[in-house]
């Protein structure tokens, strides 16, 4: 049998790459990271052969090592050296997309070119002598239209030719000291690669490209030998041997269009343009970008249809909350398995714990597809790109990037996707960064913590929910400003240039792909997460040891042989709380483990087991704080009442009560403290899951948990240190270390800092 | 010779010199920023601007405007 061919698609970024690979591929991808970075891999079976893998690369300029996702592209084509390389070529742009193309052609490696939007140049009246230039660059061009789907076949079809029997030579040349270094270098260094790659691994001596230099380990003595000669070069051209080869290969492309591309008309601005003038005017483009904006959220997020907004993800994910998730999913849940004459426990692991949990985030996705939607078609319109560049400069001055704005935008829904759109960001430091912090931003699931402690202590103010957003968007500012300064987020200069894609009407097949791509990537993160957690969690809460004996406290206390009077009186003394408020939960495995862990808050203000086991089991989703405080402070259902509301109003007095109670009266601070640790902590199980996916590495993720908790935690408890001032009952050792963190904080907040100039990529 | 952020709108100009960083200017010239290319500004928001070069539209931060030369 034949060995599996491989073609690797690679171009310019906007040059059609993403609409071809998925004409080519059809619904056959599977997606993934390139191994150790964040960036995206993407491959899948070709339609016209299944035995054929097409790998996409990473959109770039050039395969020079300066940004990750050259240098991904770069070592796949060097290291996996495919058996051919597609290459997209944006015939409207041909200049700058031919200028990859040269570079592709020294690598040794088949190369075919699928000439893109050929249509628009036609329309326009231009001319392409395409026999012409397939003749001097010396490899095929199929012209094609991937937008609609005309010559992707045959492009195919010629790749996948190519890669059996094709070879491509290198047509052009440099000048003449240049070639003469060329010669000498390939002479006394690269000949012993093999012959196919000489020439490519050559120019890159010449441009002292540190990563080839590093790799072909050249002794000193040759180095320097070589090194005469593109000095000389660099001298009699005056330029550096990097620019000379740049500059020589856009000449040679010009020299070579002159006599293949015929344009028309000259000088006139495209609609795109005109567009542009008004999109991104001065004075026009902060209002239309918010007026967008805004739509976006009320569409997805705002009130629902049902209650006289214009949401429609809000309206679909009320009635899957409501209707499918509680009444078909729990309920229907329950009585099936009832009826079945299943135990108890079984009844309670897969109603109350799976399918509750489960149910939790599946009502997010109608709202996030009705988000993403909004997003893939603002994105593939090209307005994206143009949010960006507007909103680069304000995010610039806190470490993000004008990309970080849209993952904060979807943050204040769910972060799970929020953390996902950090994708689109291209610097890996400004990536890092935004999923980060993303989480911040208070989720439509911290709403009801939010509710509730407004409630309970502050009757009902209203500005205690708009001090969490206010938290949540100091807490990414302040995170940014602080690590931008340390050694981990420095190093890259990460200036601004980005291409703006012309304006063109939405490509539904991509759009729809986008939407369903990320949409299923949060039901299977969020699906596979939850339903272990709500496990776990519901067998820590259901099962403990009762008077030495272990299993499910409530059965256990159910009988008066094992919980006795004396008994009792041990529990409530281990809790801390009366003999009468002694229940079933106080003796399960979470209640043990959360009254030790309840030392850590203490600090905090709230470093009680209820607030400390509401704060845990808020890891599996941020619902759950208010669900257990629902559980903890006693609230009975069983009796015909009304469910427990999602700001759990009928337990406002006893958690005021008991944050009285346990903080000395400072209830009010406590419980702010509390909120604000629970908003800044580390995320919910199925986000910290999506920011592991993201940051494509254990030691970052872990890097990012603890930096989350680190940071609400000293938050908190500078906030209830100091609130005491005010409040009275200052603890004097605890105010001055929480004095020396906010001094601490405010060294790193305005210490100077300068932007290293050196770039580093792995 | 003048940076490329005095230059007027919508009068195309030669490009005579890309300074920086060797990594930026590498990344520019990558992108088309080459002596004796022509480039025109399109726009300008904040300090920010939009410029056409080659066929294609690329937005560029002040500070690495102004290391372009035209």
């Amino acid at each position: 049998m034949d060995k599996q061919l491989r073609i690797a698609l690679a171009g310019n970024p906007n040059s059609g790459k993403t609409t071809l690979f998925n004409k080519l591929t059809g619904s056959n991808q599977f997606v993934g990271n390139w191994p150790g970075v964040t960036v995206e891999k993407k491959e899948g079976k070709l339609i016209v052969d299944r035995e054929v893998i097409l790998t996409d690369l990473p959109g770039i300029y050039s395969l020079s090592p300066y940004t990750l996702e050259e240098v991904v592209a770069r070592n796949y084509l060097i290291e996996e050296k495919p058996d051919a390389i597609l290459n997209i070529v944006d015939a409207t742009n041909l200049e700058r997309n031919l200028y990859l193309t040269t570079q592709l052609t020294e690598l040794g490696i088949p190369v075919v070119i699928a000439l893109n939007m050929m249509d628009l140049v036609k329309k326009a009246g231009d001319v392409v002598n395409v026999k012409e230039l397939s003749r001097q660059l010396g490899c095929p061009v199929v012209e094609i239209s991937a937008l609609k789907g005309d010559g992707v076949a045959d492009a195919a079809k010629a790749a996948i030719e190519a890669a059996k029997h094709g070879k491509t030579l290198p047509q052009h040349s440099f000048s003449g000291p240049v070639e003469h270094a060329l010669a000498h270098i390939e002479e006394v260094t690269v000949h012993n690669l093999p012959e196919e790659q000489q020439r490519w691994y050559a120019i890159k001596v010449f441009e002292r490209d540190e990563k080839v230099l590093e790799q072909l380990n050249i002794p000193a003595g040759v180095r320097a030998h070589i090194e005469q000669d593109i000095a000389a070069a660099e001298k009699e051209l005056d330029d550096d041997a990097e620019s000379i080869i740049t500059n020589e290969r856009y000449v040679y492309i010009g020299n070579m269009l002159k006599g293949i591309y015929k344009k028309k008309g000259k000088g006139q601005l495209s609609t795109s343009d005109k567009i542009d003038k008004v999109v991104t005017n001065r004075i026009l483009a902060l209002p239309i970008f918010v007026v967008v904006m805004f739509l976006v959220y009320a569409l997805a997020m705002g009130t629902s249809i049902a209650d006289g907004g214009i949401a429609i993800g809000t309206f679909l994910t009320d009635w899957t909350n409501d209707v499918l998730g509680g009444a078909w999913l729990q309920d229907g849940s329950r009585a099936i398995l009832e009826g079945w004459g299943a135990a108890p426990w079984l009844v309670g692991l897969i109603s109350d714990g799976i399918l509750a949990g489960v149910g939790a985030v599946l009502g997010f996705v109608p709202q996030m597809l009705v988000l993403f939607l909004m997003l893939c078609l603002l994105e593939d319109c090209g307005y994206m790109a143009r949010i960006a560049f507007i909103m680069d400069r304000i995010f610039r001055r806190f470490g993000l990037s004008g990309k970080s704005f849209i993952p904060m935008l979807v943050g204040t829904g769910c972060g799970i996707p929020g953390v996902m759109a950090s994708r689109t960001i291209e610097n890996e430091r400004d990536r890092r960064m935004t999923i980060m912090t993303t989480t911040f931003m208070p989720c439509g699931a911290k709403m009801p913590i939010i509710g509730l402690i407004a409630g309970a202590l502050f009757g009902g103010s209203t500005w205690v929910a708009t001090s969490a957003y206010f938290i949540g968007v100091a807490a990414i500012v302040i995170s940014g400003i602080m690590l931008k300064k340390t050694k981990m987020f420095a190093g890259d200069p990460a200036p601004f240039v980005m291409e703006l894609p012309a304006y063109h009407l939405p490509a539904w097949g991509n759009v729809l792909r986008g939407t369903w791509e990320r949409g299923w990537s949060f039901i299977k993160r969020a699906g596979t997460v939850i339903v272990v957690s709500s496990i776990v969690i519901w067998f820590l809460t259901s099962f403990g040891s009762v008077n030495g004996q272990f299993g499910m406290v409530d059965d256990l206390y159910e009988d008066d042989a094992v919980v006795t009077d004396e008994y009792i009186a041990v529990v409530a003394d281990r809790m801390g709380i009366p003999e009468d408020e002694v229940e079933p939960m106080d003796d399960s495995i979470l209640a043990r483990v959360a009254q030790p862990v309840s030392v850590v808050f203490k600090p905090l203000g709230f470093g009680d087991w209820k607030p400390t086991a509401a704060t845990v089991t808020g890891l599996v989703a941020k619902e759950e704080v208010v669900a257990n405080f629902g559980i903890m402070y006693a609230y009975d259902d069983q009796e015909g009442e009304e469910e427990l509301e999602e700001n759990g109003d009928q337990i406002w007095d006893r958690v005021a009560e008991d944050f009285n109670a346990f903080s000395g009266g400072h209830g009010q601070l406590a419980a702010f403290a509390f909120m604000i640790f629970n908003l800044l902590c580390a995320p919910c199980f199925a986000a910290i899951g999506a920011i592991k996916r993201e940051m494509n590495s254990r030691k970052w993720t872990w890097f990012a948990i603890a930096y989350q908790c680190g940071f609400a935690w000293v938050i908190a408890f500078i906030v209830w240190q100091l609130g005491r001032l005010f409040a009275g009952g200052v603890n004097a050792i605890g105010l001055i270390v929480a004095l020396v963190l906010l001094a601490l904080l405010l060294w790193q907040l305005f210490k100077p800092y300068k932007e290293a100039q050196k770039l580093t990529v792995k | 010779m003048m940076p490329l952020i005095l230059a007027d709108t919508g009068e195309e100009a030669i490009i005579k010199r890309v300074g920086g960083s060797p990594e930026m200017k590498k990344h520019l010239e990558d992108m088309g920023f080459t002596v004796g290319g022509a480039v025109t500004v399109m726009n300008t928001i904040g300090g920010n601007l939009i410029v056409k070069i080659k066929e294609s539209r690329v937005a560029i931060s002040r500070e690495m405007a102004s290391k372009i030369m035209v």
